[in-house]
């Protein structure tokens, strides 16, 4: 598989595969090959497959992406290129095979390789996790600021005044298995639900239609803290209790 | 509660041979998946080695079976029913199965595989899962993801490096913290959920995730209520957006089969639509 290699003064700073998507450079964290440097624009160029070609492509930048030593918009790549972009450069190595274009309808020989599923060995997962820590810590899963999700009944008939999320799954409802049991004639079993994924919280509907702050939800919705959540005649509040 | 359910697998349109391997235990209501890895057809091997033994450990009756080394660590004074703690069990049987496999034949190195398996016992689903195989249960319109993806990109999601849209996007997609098979002991997430009637529980390989949205998926499983034929519905579309890998998926529907004073009203209004 052709790679990139993001170099600064001879040292190697990140490597990435190129498959089938584009891969971006430039300043901003979002690239696929940031580079942090006021000399870089926050999306500086890109690079891709066409067809069999690999393509460097020049978006707009203030200072210019350079192939060897030349400016250029747009141009072929080969092994062995080097793109500067500031002080960095990155080195082309295409040596290996490219990635086959999908053939519709027809099956290949082979999956393109970045479709291969592999497993970290543990050291290596522990730098790359490292390494990805170091990039900094936004998450409310963090670990050192763990906090707890609560939701804190404001008004209405519930059994408790507050609920700590501990399950996947969190059912606001009558049903016996309900977490947020609701008291009162006509509560609907499952009046809402809220699960936890991988970025957060969120509110699904039940058989009623959750306003969060005010708003009627269309679909899960990530609950941030301070969420105002209103369903089935309660009120509760989402929050991150430390 | 009265189970149907159904399940499919296919190759897809890129690659040439199936490594996923799905298992659907009727009289026990057991469903389990699994996507294997590795070269030339280990993948396959690994992936219906994980499933065989999780499959026969679990309808295996009697509980002192244990004829293998496998330390069954995890700490068995805890909250769990004796269903998810037995299938947490034929995980690590699994893991050790393949792992010992992959030992002895220097061919098999590197294979390995996911595993979601789903266990309803009464009311409650128990779940035992590693990997990037998903399990999700449809309830009231609403998708809910019950399994957390081991997976760098999922990881760093959790830690809020990347945004899922990211995470969707990157490149490194493939690449597993966890799988059986790559080490003599592995750590299972468990899980158990309290069911409801009408409730739908979806078990699927990354093949399907991958193609096909959840919004798409809560549609199809609404809109096509009996499980083989959503299955296939699933598949067929994950095939039409590229088929880029195998897909696999187990729809399970939990029916309403109370009896209440006005079912011979319903059953007659369904007889005419």
């Amino acid at each position: 598989m052709a790679k990139l290699s993001l170099m600064f003064e001879n040292k190697l700073m990140k490597e990435v595969p190129i498959g089938t998507r584009p891969i971006t450079i430039g300043r901003s964290p979002d690239n696929d090959l940031p580079v942090d440097n006021l000399a870089v624009s926050n999306h500086h160029a890109r690079v891709y497959y066409e067809g069999s070609r690999l393509v460097v492509e020049d978006l707009d930048s203030l200072n210019g992406t350079f192939v060897n030593d030349l400016r250029v918009e747009r141009a072929t790549l080969h092994d062995g290129d080097s793109i500067w972009i500031g002080k960095h450069h990155i080195k082309v190595d295409a040596t290996a095979d490219s990635v086959l274009p999908f053939e519709s309808g027809g099956r290949k020989a082979a999956a393109p390789k970045i479709n291969e599923t592999m497993v970290l060995d543990t050291k290596v997962r522990r730098d790359m996790l490292q390494q990805a820590a170091a990039m900094g810590e936004r998450s409310q899963f963090s670990p050192g600021r763990l906090k707890m999700p609560t939701l804190v009944v404001l008004s209405g008939r519930v059994d408790q005044k507050e609920f700590v999320l501990t399950n996947k799954l969190t059912v606001i409802g009558s049903s016996p298995m309900a977490t947020v049991r609701l008291r009162g004639w006509f509560k609907p079993k499952v009046a809402a639900q809220i699960n936890q994924r991988d970025d957060g919280y969120y509110l699904g509907t039940g058989s009623k239609i959750p306003h969060v702050n005010g708003n009627p939800i269309q679909g899960p919705v990530r609950l941030n803290d301070g969420d105002l959540i209103e369903v089935s005649g309660i009120r509760m509040n989402f929050i991150f209790r430390e | 509660m009265q189970i149907v359910s159904g399940g499919v697998t296919d190759v897809g349109r890129v690659r040439t041979n199936n490594e996923d391997s799905f298992r659907i235990l009727e009289p026990l209501n057991l469903f389990i998946l699994s996507d294997g890895m590795g070269g030339e057809a280990h993948g396959e091997i690994a992936s219906s080695m994980a499933v065989e033994t999780v499959a026969k450990y679990c309808s295996d009756q009697d509980e002192g079976t244990d004829e293998t080394g496998v330390t069954l660590h995890g700490n068995e004074s805890d909250h769990w029913a004796p269903e998810t703690k037995r299938l947490r069990n034929a995980v690590y049987q699994a893991n050790f199965n393949i792992y010992q496999s992959a030992q002895k034949h220097p061919e098999q190195r590197g294979m390995g595989a996911t595993l979601t398996a789903g266990w309803i016992n009464g009311a409650k689903l128990s779940i035992a899962h590693v990997g990037d195989s998903r399990a999700y249960l449809l309830r009231t319109g609403s998708l809910q993801q019950l399994t957390n993806d081991h997976s760098l990109v999922a990881e760093q999601v959790r830690r809020g490096i990347l945004t899922p849209q990211q995470a969707e996007e990157s490149e490194m997609q493939s690449v597993l913290l966890r799988a059986l098979g790559a080490h003599p002991e592995v750590d299972v997430d468990i899980e158990e959920v309290d069911l409801m009637p009408r409730d739908v529980v979806l078990f699927c390989s990354d093949g399907l995730t991958r193609m096909v949205t959840e919004p798409e998926i809560a549609g199809s499983l609404q809109a096509e209520t009996v499980p083989m034929a959503a299955a296939q519905k699933l598949v067929d579309l994950a095939n039409e957006r590229g088929g880029l890998d195998n897909v696999t998926v187990i729809v399970a529907r939990l029916e309403d089969e109370s009896k209440g004073w006005f079912s011979w009203l319903r059953r007659d209004s369904g007889k005419k639509a």
